[in-house]
């Protein structure tokens, strides 16, 4: 096969970076197509391995809060995943464990007892026996809130986190957001503004909108052209960094890919009547 | 580590596929969808496991090979979680062989957006 090879030389994607704090980074990424960056950006919301809790074994609530919803809340919060993958090998569903081990799950525990008038009950007070798997801290808040307890109230429980992804649960993304955009000046009419008299007006151009040529006022509709710059803003909810689930969920599109092209190895003689090799060449 | 490895068989030996917590397909990660078709440019290959995440971008870098007719790719069934991908060449080459060049150029593609975006975000520190 002699076809030029087009990854060498003419779409090689760019990428450049706008911006970058502790919870997300912007990021352009042109000279690609929307197939390749709407893949990007599915990868790493859904498919991205994180740690989240999965079970909670309460031994005392005497809470107003009923367990199973202390154990959806228990869920949500994020534990420290980078790296997730050299410490915890497996997702559950991948482990041939009955219901969890080392490999797939990590432990925690969280026993308060109020003796005060009132206290909240926060990840801080969630109890990891793992290292570094353990709820996300800033030093800016002072945990996320649990519940709520009065004098005498008490809660005791024991939690296992397990590895997963998001396409099973939400819990498991590490994106709290991704923005994705492209064309900003809908040049491409993909799609249509609801109006009521002046569309200028009524859609302001996002701020991505800077950074493209505004189209002249008479411009011709070019039906081929096709999307070629695509804008996002990545917001982890603290279980990656940002520039860590970009990468992550760009390696989980190579996994994939490799998985495939193993089995691909032995299927060619189902193709055409004659088998491909000696019909072929 | 390796994430995509199934871990269970079923009792005609197909590996069963654990995608997250969707209920999965069994059967080859990927088979040629049986036709009496004798022309080996073209095919229909049926995808385990996989959506339109890897569906449409692997339909467009196969698109890109000049030996390529077409390629499209389809999901059946909303509750079967398979892609099928059709393709068709100008016959100088397989649809295997265009499947698995087009296999190739997106693992390139995206180990260079990946080798790329980290050595950007290096430099933007
Ligand atoms: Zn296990």
């Amino acid at each position: 096969m002699n076809y030029s090879n087009f990854t060498q030389n003419a779409n090689k994607p760019f990428v450049s970076i706008t911006g970058q704090d502790q919870e997300s980074i912007s990021f352009i990424l042109s000279n690609t197509d929307l197939s390749v960056a709407n893949a990007i950006r599915r990868a790493m919301i859904a498919e991205v391995t994180t740690m989240a809790i999965d079970l909670v074994e309460f031994e005392n609530n005497t809470s107003v809060l009923t367990d199973e919803f202390i154990a959806h809340r228990l869920g949500l919060i994020p534990l420290f995943s980078s790296d997730v993958d050299t410490m915890i090998p497996f997702t559950s569903r991948e482990c041939s464990c009955q219901q969890y081990c080392p490999s797939c799950s990590v432990e925690l525990h969280l026993n308060v007892k109020c003796d005060q008038e009132s206290r909240s009950v926060t990840s801080n007070d969630l109890i990891s026996v793992h290292q570094q798997i353990k709820p996300i801290t800033s030093e800016s808040d002072s945990g996320i809130l649990i519940a709520k307890l009065v004098k005498g109230q008490e809660i005791s429980l024991r939690c296992i986190a397990k590895k997963g992804i998001a396409k099973e649960h939400a819990k498991w993304s590490p994106c709290a957001a991704v923005a994705f955009e492209y064309d900003p000046h809908n040049r491409l009419r993909h799609t249509t503004y609801w109006v009521e008299d002046d569309v200028k007006s009524e859609w302001p151009v996002s701020k991505n909108g800077e950074l493209e040529e505004e189209p002249a006022e008479d411009e011709p509709f070019d039906y081929l052209a096709k999307p070629n710059k695509f804008y996002y803003n990545v917001e982890t909810t603290g279980a990656l960094k940002p520039q860590e689930a970009i990468i992550a969920g760009l390696k989980v599109l190579q996994k994939k890919l490799a998985f495939i092209k193993k089995n691909v190895e032995g299927i060619a003689e189902e193709v055409g009547t004659g088998g491909v090799e000696e019909r072929m060449f | 580590m390796v994430m995509q490895e199934p871990a269970v068989q079923d009792e005609n030996g197909f590996d069963t596929y654990v995608n997250g917590g969707v209920p999965s397909t069994t059967g080859p990660k990927i088979e040629v969808v049986a036709s009496n078709e004798s022309d080996p440019g073209a095919a229909t290959f049926c995808i385990r496991d996989e959506d339109h995440t890897l569906g449409n971008a692997l339909r467009y870098i196969i698109m890109k090979n000049p030996a390529v007719e077409f390629c499209g790719y389809s999901i059946p069934h909303p509750s079967e979680y398979m892609v099928n991908l059709r393709i068709q060449t100008d016959g100088s080459i397989s649809a295997v062989d265009a499947l698995h060049r087009g296999l190739d150029d997106l693992i390139n593609l995206t180990s260079h957006i990946s080798s790329t975006f980290q050595d950007k975000v290096q430099a933007f520190k």
